[in-house]
């Protein structure tokens, strides 16, 4: 067999077959659009909920009353909890200026008020393994045995939620990617097999004269896979160009106020799985088509 | 020693059919065909349209498995053989059909060097054959020409340089002058008889009797898928 005649034959079906072929590599290039475009909403809101999560600290109050002695017992316990990576203490009068910073208006209502109402605390940032609600809830309800310590806050009810949204978001991604894959795969077999009728008559001919099986799918096989390339590289270009102008869009709207450098995420894995399923979703529906017209005997 | 051999030379058959019947949709196509071609013969098969001509030589081969009988091809069972085995069958014959069977848009040098790609044969060998048999067949002038733009009597030439350039032992032709006027017939018929003169054996199903006068083989009658006669000197 020679290897450069099947090669040079594939590359003339795609230069004879232009119609066809771009056909072909449009319908690729649009299914996997679509699912490329699923596939980064997915891994933009995983990547968000992530970096969310990892910001999560747990606020530990401490009594006013309690003594430096008390303060750094409950450090020293703090930083011996295996959950806790990092603490910072944050003194009554730190507390106060934070305050009057982040909520200048409403630094009147302080004026009025003997002294400083507000407690001093240490931060506490979580270990991404206890940051789920079960752990962060033991760890709060550790925290709240400490003598000194008045009050443990950390946003429970966003915790929960978040780990329901991303749960129903990983099975919601399963069945949509599901769908996607079977549908793109259904289209392109299609659209090549489609392809493939029109050379029924070339492909008897080549049978005829003794050509095998293997002889004959070979240049149909390489020429699936160069399609289904072009047309992932294709939706690689139209998906990072919607990607651009979303990025944009959402930069200029302020929407996310000043977070939003956390939300695009392209990552280089996106560009090249697309560009492999366009090459295999080719390769294998050029062989599930060809094998599928050969299995008549003439 | 070598003398006797050669004067004693032994009939070795080259294909033989043993009760073959081919049924479509309950109509029958063969009907219980028993006959013997010997290695070097010419045997022209003919009856009317809808005699089985087609059928008996897609049976040859091996594009119809027939329903009933046995199919002996240089003593290889047909009936038998498994799908992957009938292209290598196939490499040993050349098959010309009615309709030429050409790759329109390759050139007629592409067209004829096909089968000695499939079989492996090394280019520059390859390209002696094809020039060779395109000479054999008077179209190497025209081997940079695609295929489609010939005349229907250059396209037939072209389909026998493809059939006979692997040197097959075996030609089969199914109505290789019906889509021919008479003076091409008589031209393609000559190139039978060259190409059988070189010791190819030679089964070609024709309803046209002036080619069976031509071709002077022994003649097989069909009729209604049966053998009702045959004529004609055995080898």
């Amino acid at each position: 067999m020679r290897p450069l005649y099947l090669l040079r034959e594939a590359v003339t079906n795609l230069r004879v077959n232009r119609g066809n072929v771009m056909i072909g590599i449009v319908t690729t290039a649009f299914t996997l659009v679509c699912f490329g475009m699923f596939l980064l909403l997915y891994l933009n809101i995983k990547n968000l909920t992530g970096t969310l999560q990892s910001d999560m600290e747990v606020v530990v109050y401490l009594d006013s009353e309690a003594s430096e002695q008390v303060v750094s017992l409950v450090q020293k316990r703090l930083r011996s909890e295996p959950a806790a990576v990092a603490l910072t203490f944050v003194s009554k009068e730190q507390a106060l200026r934070d305050f009057s910073e982040q909520f200048p208006e409403e630094s009147l209502l302080l004026e009025g008020m003997e002294g400083n109402p507000l407690p001093s605390s240490v931060v506490v940032s979580l270990s991404p393994q206890f940051l789920d609600a079960e752990s962060l809830s033991a760890f709060a309800e550790r925290v709240k045995q400490f003598p000194g310590v008045i009050h443990v806050a950390y946003s429970q009810d966003w915790i929960d939620t978040l780990a329901l949204v991303i749960s129903y978001f990983e099975l919601g991604a399963v069945l949509i990617g599901m769908i996607l894959a079977v549908a793109t795969v259904t289209i392109i077999a299609n659209t090549i097999r489609l392809s493939l009728h029109t050379r029924k008559e070339e492909i008897e001919i080549l049978r005829l004269i003794g050509a095998t099986g293997v002889f004959i799918a070979i240049p149909y096989v390489i020429e699936g896979t160069i399609l289904g390339a072009v047309g992932g590289g294709l939706s690689l270009a139209l998906l990072k160009g919607i990607f651009e102008f979303f990025r944009l869009e959402l930069n200029a709207s302020g929407w996310f106020g000043g977070m939003e450098h956390i939300l695009p995420v392209f990552p280089r894995q996106v560009s090249f799985l697309l560009v492999m399923t366009g090459m295999l979703l080719g390769c294998g529906s050029s062989l599930l088509s060809i094998f599928g017209l050969m299995k008549v005997r003439n | 020693m070598s003398g006797h051999v050669s004067s004693c030379r032994a009939i070795v058959p080259m294909i033989q059919l043993f009760h073959v019947s081919k049924f479509y949709d309950r109509c029958t196509a063969l009907d219980d065909v028993s006959f013997r071609i010997d290695k070097g013969e010419c045997v022209i098969l003919t009856g009317p349209s809808g005699a089985g001509k087609t059928t008996l030589l897609k049976v040859i081969f091996g594009a119809e498995i027939p329903d009933a009988g046995q199919i002996l091809v240089q003593n290889r069972n047909i009936a038998r053989l498994r799908g992957g085995a009938i292209p290598y069958l196939r490499r040993t014959m050349g098959i010309v059909l009615q309709n030429f069977q050409l790759l329109s848009k390759k050139t007629v040098y592409d067209n004829v060097v096909l089968p000695l790609i499939i079989q492996g044969v090394k280019r520059r060998e390859a390209r002696t054959r094809v020039l060779d048999t395109l000479k054999a067949v008077s179209m190497d002038h025209k081997r940079t020409v695609r295929t489609g733009v010939l005349s229907a009597g250059e396209q037939q030439r072209i389909c026998i340089a493809r059939a006979i350039v692997n040197s097959p032992i075996l030609l089969l032709a199914d109505e290789p002058t019906g889509n021919l006027d008479a003076e091409l017939a008589v031209e393609i018929v000559e190139l039978f008889k060259k190409i059988h003169a070189q010791g190819t054996t030679i089964l070609l199903a024709t309803h046209n009797q002036r080619v069976v006068e031509q071709m002077n083989g022994r003649v097989v009658h069909l009729q209604a898928g049966r053998v009702v006669s045959e004529e004609g000197a055995m080898s």
